[in-house]
């Protein structure tokens, strides 16, 4: 018994000594590791490059700013009886909503970040040294910051993305539009250099152009083109120098900046992955009727009997077909989950050279002429697998008798091809178009819904209100956002600086 | 004055506990020994603090497989929230008001001793879709409780450091108590019947369209014609085409029928909804030898919904040894196995209901067949399949969850008595447990499913193994006749290792086999963690000519999830508790039998869980898309993005305190109790998931921030209006009011979501209660008049806050009563107050489907408000329709009221007389039987979400039932 006892007494003490040991610091950190996930530092920025392509493409570009700015343009009705019917109503709960934008606002930024770290491992971290990363990495910063200024106007930049900041302030879009096209001129030195050196840092990572660095360089100088055209209502040169920045990209070989990895598979595009989850997607008049005044064989396409109801488009802002499900018809990509998604496309190069020689008095035939037919090619490859009933006509689909049957070719029907082009899936590009055209007076794609003004006042929006998170945690935006009745209706009154002169 | 330790000690000393057969409501008397921290039993009248307390006979077990529903109503200061009646459903249940905004407010569950896992193990995230998830309380079987603690306060609870924050529920289990020379077996068994509690009735008037004039079988909306009309209708009808007195309808020419009908009315309710059926089945053996007491049951519940295909079952074995070893020595066992199936089905935005209480009352909905004849994948439903035919549904797709658990401690205690006039007692414990689960979740969703035309399967779980150990050293003298001292020493490790896996697989190659194999995609991911805490206590008690008690403890925690350096906090409580009816001039004075004062102060934290900041493969989902359009590996590329959440270094504990005051006093012989407490509680330095602003480049910030506040006033009032030889009527009343304030959240930060659409969202928002509503309103100008725009309401652009949701007062009247062999019980529930966000009558008020919208089928309205055009008051005459589906779509529409007294529960009980050495007793009961509420059409507890936000947000969410049934118990 004794003896019994006094193993017992042992055993207490062990447990007492177990108890004071098992928690010293080192054992502890021990226990918190993470075991599944890898810190920051040691992963290798290429394995960032993919998603900040992915993401760039899928959320930013091709995300829900293109789905209602679509409706803004009028190349996409919106229906469904939810959402999208409010923003083809321009009803404000929608439209300026805070909450509208705020998972693409949200991702955006997150995307940035993932790009700031990558820039920051290129230029001290472990991938220091390798200027093709670092090159594409400052394109890619470029046409995140690009997209949310001249969406969202004033935004935070300067104290963004920094971990010591939690309410950044807003920078005027003014510094943020001369910051950008500094920092693409960055891009560039460094992505010559990279092309001169025969870098190849990453290739499979790269989904956007598998380490091809004279494609990386041409797709910098389109960037550049295209934020030195979108700035031309502020800064007239700029048409010149955008002009410049566009004849080098093609000299380096632009052949558009299309992430096609999309297969239907296990990655959607973006605009089909929306339509297969909500049917909110239909065909516009505005569109199909310019299609129709030209007798154009991308109507086929565009406007696709889907619901087989004998309604292949809508007048923007139909109140009752917006109000429809599964009735009004729509482009044919939509169903085309394998469609890739364009961050600039080849015929909006195009487009950019067309209207910077036609405002300088150059000849831009050619351009205009090359524009057309990478459009035409464009609406074939993802729609024309996807038509409902019968085959689109391919005979039909010759640029050169087409543009040959137009009555003519001005800087109007420049814009009107652009608006057409881009109807595929560069929505917020016509957006971005028809804001600075209006702010220099010139109109060629007229608006149809009636809803753009309501007892007088206008409700096209001429902004995206900021995201929620901002708006409810960064007091900086939150009084930029407003409050009471009239909060985020600012987006009707106030123009972007970008946009006005 | 302290009885030994948790077990229940099996010397000769112990009171007999009356036969478990019979009511013995509130005979308790004032040497009762009450169960608190750590097992510790303690006479009811030295504690500082509030205990509540329930027998098995208090708790209401039949006609129910959830421990929360068997004690809901019956203690003060314990709100409740059950998602809904569905087998296995979750239940939200918090002690005195929320101390955390995003993490757990569930209170640590103690099961014979042991802390065992009760929180949900997966969220269910914004519970904007999908089923339910069952949070693991469900495990413990309510009819093995004998009885249960519920240490409401941090004082009572401080004991166990910082789970304990949230308040423990200390549950021990039956066991044997008087010695016997054979064992005694019980058997019972209850069945019963289940049905809406309130059937939603629609409005079978106007047919399916999108206007008075447009019949259209394929909208959304059932803003249509007259049914009655049909045959007239200009496209539809058949008096123009040949089929008098019939229309045409195309879902019947896809099933290949006729497509010529004669209107009609059909119940598609009535005919959607099961009746259900729920059966507990207990059968134990218990016996007391001379130096043993041992217990093992057997226990089955199975419930089946009244939702098609829903349900659950769930069989629990256990076996509970105590063994005196020697004089000074014992030893013993408790161990539990469980085994839970539930099958449920999804609520909100892919709801099953939601095309069941929408459907077209001339649509017949189980009558026409769910798919065309040649394909099952392609649906056929009265409206485009974006949402499932819910026959469809039940026929292909499942929500599957399925746990296998073992959990149990053994212990070994040594106890000498010594001392001059063995005055004094030591006792040393060691106590060491496991609790160990496996969960194996399963959604299905087969080929043709909505939002998911090519199939999915999701097959996800977690293995989670929870080691404690516990080991106490416990003095306890008797100082004279007036002094009695305890101090207790003791050190805690509990270590969780979880393993979380999930597979999944997507776009099936072909319909009838939705499994992995037949998947064409498949990502699979898993998750590890570990975490430690090690704490030391101690406590000192010290009581006074049985007048005067005061106790302190203190607690340690070292934890493992907190950064380095910042692990290890140290809090205290004290507490006083003042007889005063001991004092001589009040003895003996026939109206107060009982009188005492107690007061306490604790402290309490919790912690964090801190992590190094780390990357993640991105995934894309929610927003608009109802599946993941993206899933890498793509084409064998993975990426790494920084992960959504950012951890603050500099992470402190969270820190609760509480002040507690209370009254106790009995008159009339102890006919009649009162209790009183007031509780405020304050929490700072929360931590959370503080939500940043995106332009971050992150989401959220673990960090410290925020303050929350809350007073609980509590009331409990027993009282004996009846009491003979052989009869007894007692009434039990509790009363619970609750105010809390969201003082403040970080800096910057207004509201914090907690789940929800865009809008609404349940939030956390500074200044409010917690939670609220948040989402769009009303226009309105200073005045709070509507203002219209084109004859109709305009939103506000932005979302603000709609309502608060803390109801008033929580209340629950417990009637009790015996006469002879008969028993009769029943419970009361008045909620006064709180609202919540009822997003299926909005809905359906949307859709012109509820019986409120018949008068808005037809004219026009001028409706009241302030033209914003104008600025004068509106004069533009819209078309009905057209306002109320305007006013509908606007949030503020959707909140409504959710006051309710409801009959939770009667039941009658009847002991027959003694038969041989059986004793048989029958009962018969109903739940939930009788609800008055300001809630249009349906019961109020009823939503979604198993986390924070549950019992607020509503949105096609399943169902509450009534239920009536019987059963019976026999001993021998």
């Amino acid at each position: 018994m004794k003896k019994i006892k006094s193993y017992i007494y042992l055993f207490l003490l062990a447990m007492l000594l177990m108890t004071t040991t098992g928690c010293s610091e080192s054992i502890m950190d021990e226990i918190n590791k993470n075991t599944s996930n890898p810190p920051v530092s040691s992963v290798d920025a290429r394995f960032q490059l993919t998603d900040a392509i992915m993401s760039m493409a899928f959320t930013t570009y091709g995300g829900a700013y293109a789905w209602h700015v679509a409706s803004y343009t009028e190349q996409i009705f919106g229906d469904g009886n939810a959402q999208m019917m409010y923003a083809e109503l321009r009803d404000p709960i929608v439209t300026a909503a805070p909450t509208t934008f705020n998972n693409e606002w949200n991702n955006t930024y997150h995307n940035l970040l993932n790009i700031s770290q990558m820039i920051t491992k290129c230029e001290s971290g472990i991938n220091s040294g390798q200027l093709d990363l670092l090159g594409m990495g400052q394109v890619l910063k470029v046409l995140g910051y690009e997209a949310l200024t001249e969406l969202h106007g004033d935004i935070p930049y300067s104290e963004a993305l920094n971990d010591a900041i939690r309410n950044p302030k807003l920078d005027k879009q003014e510094e943020i539009y001369a910051d950008l096209l500094k920092e693409i001129d960055k891009a560039i030195g460094n992505l010559n250099a990279a092309v001169e050196q025969n870098m190849v840092s990453v290739v499979k990572e790269d989904i956007l152009y598998k380490g091809d660095m004279k494609k990386w360089l041409a797709f910098a100088y389109a960037v550049k083109s295209r934020l030195l055209l979108n700035g031309s209502a502020r800064y007239r040169d700029n048409v010149k120098l955008a002009l410049e920045a566009g004849e080098k990209a093609l000299e380096n070989g632009f052949e558009g900046a299309e992430l096609s990895i999309f297969n239907g598979v296990d990655a959607d595009n973006s605009w089909a992955a929306y339509f297969r989850s909500r049917h909110y997607s239909g065909s516009c008049s505005t569109v199909a009727n310019l299609m129709e005044e030209r007798n154009d064989p991308r109507l086929q396409i565009y406007a696709d009997d889907i619901f087989e109801t004998g309604i292949i488009y809508a007048p923007a802002g139909n109140s009752t077909l917006a109000a429809t499900i599964d009735y009004v018809g729509a482009p044919a990509w939509v169903r085309n989950e394998s469609a890739a998604i364009h961050l600039l496309s080849k015929a909006s190069l195009r487009f950019i050279l067309a209207e910077c020689k036609a405002r300088l008095g150059q000849d831009f035939k050619e351009d205009f002429k090359e524009g057309v037919k990478a459009s035409f090619e464009d609406y074939l490859k993802s729609g024309k697998d996807y038509v409902t009933n019968g085959e689109v006509s391919l005979a039909s689909f010759s640029a050169e008798d087409y543009i040959d049957a137009l009555p003519g070719i001005d800087l109007k029907e420049v814009m009107v091809q652009k608006y057409l082009s881009q109807s595929r899936d560069e929505q917020i590009e016509t957006y971005n178009d028809l804001r600075r055209l209006r702010a220099i007076g010139e109109t060629y794609v007229e608006m149809k819904n009636p809803n753009n003004t309501s007892n007088g006042e206008n409700r096209w929006p001429l902004s995206m209100p900021y995201g929620n998170s901002d708006v409810v945690s960064n007091p900086n935006v939150a009084a930029a956002f407003g409050s009471g009745n009239s909060a985020g209706y600012y987006i009707f009154t106030l123009p972007l600086w970008i946009f006005s002169n | 004055m302290l009885s030994p330790a948790f077990s229940i000690s099996i010397s000769a000393e112990e009171p007999n506990k009356p036969d478990s057969v019979a009511i013995s409501a509130y005979d308790t008397t004032l040497d009762e020994i009450v169960v608190t921290a750590l097992g510790i039993g303690k006479e009811r009248k030295s504690l500082g603090y509030s205990v509540t307390d329930l027998s098995s006979e208090e708790l209401n077990t039949s006609g129910t497989t959830s421990l929360t529903s068997a004690i809901q109503g019956k203690v003060s200061g314990v709100d409740i929230r059950p998602s809904s009646s569905s087998p296995g459903a979750s239940s939200q249940i918090v002690i005195r008001g929320a101390r955390s905004f995003s993490d757990s407010n569930r209170p640590l569950y103690v099961i014979d001793g042991m802390p065992v896992a009760a929180n949900p193990d997966y969220s269910t995230g914004n519970s904007t879709r999908g089923a339910d998830l069952a949070d693991r309380s469900i495990d413990f079987n309510p009819d093995d409780i004998e009885s249960i603690s519920f240490l409401k306060g941090q004082a009572a609870s401080a004991l166990y450091g910082i789970r304990a924050s949230n308040g423990v529920v200390v549950i021990t289990t039956k066991r044997a108590h008087k010695k016997e020379s054979k064992p005694t077996i019980t058997f019972s068994t209850n069945l019963s019947a289940e049905i809406l509690s309130r059937k939603f009735h629609p409005q079978e008037i106007y047919s399916q369209g999108t206007g008075i004039q447009s019949y259209d079988p394929n909208a959304a909306t059932n803003w249509g014609p007259k049914i009655s009309s049909l045959p007239d209708n200009p496209v539809f009808g058949g008096n123009n085409q040949g089929h008098p007195g019939m229309y045409y309808n195309p879902k019947l020419e896809q099933a290949g029928l006729d497509p010529w009908i004669a209107p009609a009315i059909y119940d598609n309710i009535g005919d959607f909804f099961n009746t259900g059926f729920t059966e507990n089945t207990t059968l134990s053996i218990t016996q007391t030898l001379d130096k043993a007491t041992y217990s093992f049951a057997l226990s089955n519940s199975y419930q089946n919904g009244v939702v098609p295909t829903t349900d659950m079952n769930r069989w629990n074995v256990r076996g509970l040894v105590d063994w005196q070893l020697a004089k000074n020595w014992k030893t013993g066992f408790s161990a539990n196995y469980v085994s839970t199936t539930i099958h449920s089905a999804p609520g909100a935005n892919n709801a099953i209901v939601n095309s069941v209480y929408q459907a077209p009352a001339e649509y017949n909905l189980k009558g026409i067949p769910y798919h065309i004849p040649s394909d099952p994948t392609v649906q056929i439903s009265y409206r485009p399949t974006v949402y499932d035919n819910p026959y469809w549904w039940a026929a292909n797709n499942s929500y599957y969850q399925h746990t296998n658990r073992g959990f149990g401690n053994a212990y070994l205690e040594y106890s000498i008595r010594f001392g001059a006039e063995e005055n004094m007692n030591l006792k040393i414990r060691e106590q060491a447990g496991l609790d160990v689960y496996t969960t194996s979740d399963s959604d299905v969703m087969e080929k043709g499913s909505a939002g998911s035309g090519g199939g999915s399967i999701s097959n996800y779980g977690v293995t989670k193994n929870i080691f404690n150990n516990l080991f106490t050293v416990n003095y306890n003298a008797l100082f004279g006749e007036d002094f009695d001292f305890d101090a207790m020493l003791g050190s805690e490790i509990e270590d969780r290792r979880s393993l979380y896996r999930s597979y999944s697989g997507s776009n099936f190659n072909f319909y009838g086999m939705p499994t992995i194999g037949n998947a064409t995609v498949y990502t699979s991911k898993e998750y590890e963690s570990r975490a430690r805490t090690v704490g030391f206590f101690g406590s000192l008690s010290l009581g006074w000519r049985s007048m005067l008690f005061l106790n302190a403890t203190g607690r340690t925690d070292v934890v493992s999830s907190m950064p380095r350096n910042n692990r290890t906090f140290f809090y205290p409580s004290v507490s006083l508790a003042w007889v005063f009816s001991e004092l001589g001039g009040l003895r003996g004075n026939g109206v107060l039998d009982y009188g005492k004062l107690r007061v306490s102060f604790a402290e309490v934290g919790q912690g964090g869980s801190y992590k190094e900041n780390y990357m993640s493969v991105p995934t894309y989902s929610g927003g608009m898309y109802t599946y993941s359009p993206v899933v890498y590996p793509i084409n064998g590329i993975t990426s790494y993005v920084p992960y959504q959440q950012v951890y603050d270094p500099n992470l402190r504990p969270q820190n609760t305190r509480n002040v507690e005051a209370g009254v106790d006093l009995e008159f009339f012989n102890h006919r009649l109790k009162f209790g009183y407490t007031a509780s405020y509680q304050d929490v700072k330095d929360q931590i959370f998931s503080i939500p940043t602003a995106g332009s971050t480049g992150y989401r959220y910030i673990l960090a410290n921030a925020g303050r929350i506040s809350t007073w609980s006033n509590e009331i409990d009032i027993q009282g004996v209006i009846l009491r003979g030889a052989d009869y007894e009527l007692n009434l039990g009343v509790n009363l619970s009011m609750l105010h809390n304030e969201v003082v403040e959240l970080a800096p910057g930060v207004e509201s914090i979501m907690l789940g929800g659409f865009t809008s609404p969202q349940i939030r956390a928002e500074e200044g409010h209660t917690y939670p609220s509503i948040y989402g769009t309103a009303f226009q309105r100008n200073e005045n709070g008049e509507l203002l219209l725009s084109k004859g109709l309401p305009v939103a506000t652009a932005g979302s603000v806050c709609i309502a608060d949701c803390t109801p008033d007062l929580i209340s629950g009247f417990n009637l009790n009563g015996k006469w002879k062999g008969f028993g009769l019980s029943a419970t009361l529930s008045w909620q006064h107050g709180g609202r919540m966000y009822h997003g299926t009558n909005m809905t359906l008020n949307a859709s012109g489907a509820t019986k409120e919208s018949i008068p808005w089928h037809e004219g026009t309205i001028v409706a009241e408000g302030i033209d914003v055009a104008t600025g004068e008051k509106n004069t533009v005459e819209v078309d009905r329709q057209k306002y109320y589906q305007a006013y509908y779509a606007i949030t503020e529409s959707g909140v409504y009221d959710m006051s309710f007294v409801k009959l939770r529960d009667i039941s009658l009980t009847y002991d027959l007389p003694k038969f041989g050495n059986f004793r048989f007793q029958v009962f018969a009961f109903a739940r939930n039987v009788l609800l008055w509420t300001k809630l249009p059409n349906f019961d109020p507890e009823s939503s979604q979400g198993n986390g924070n936000m549950g019992g607020y947000f509503e949105r096609f969410s399943m169902p509450a039932t009534t239920s009536i049934g019987g059963g019976f118990k026999v001993v021998f």
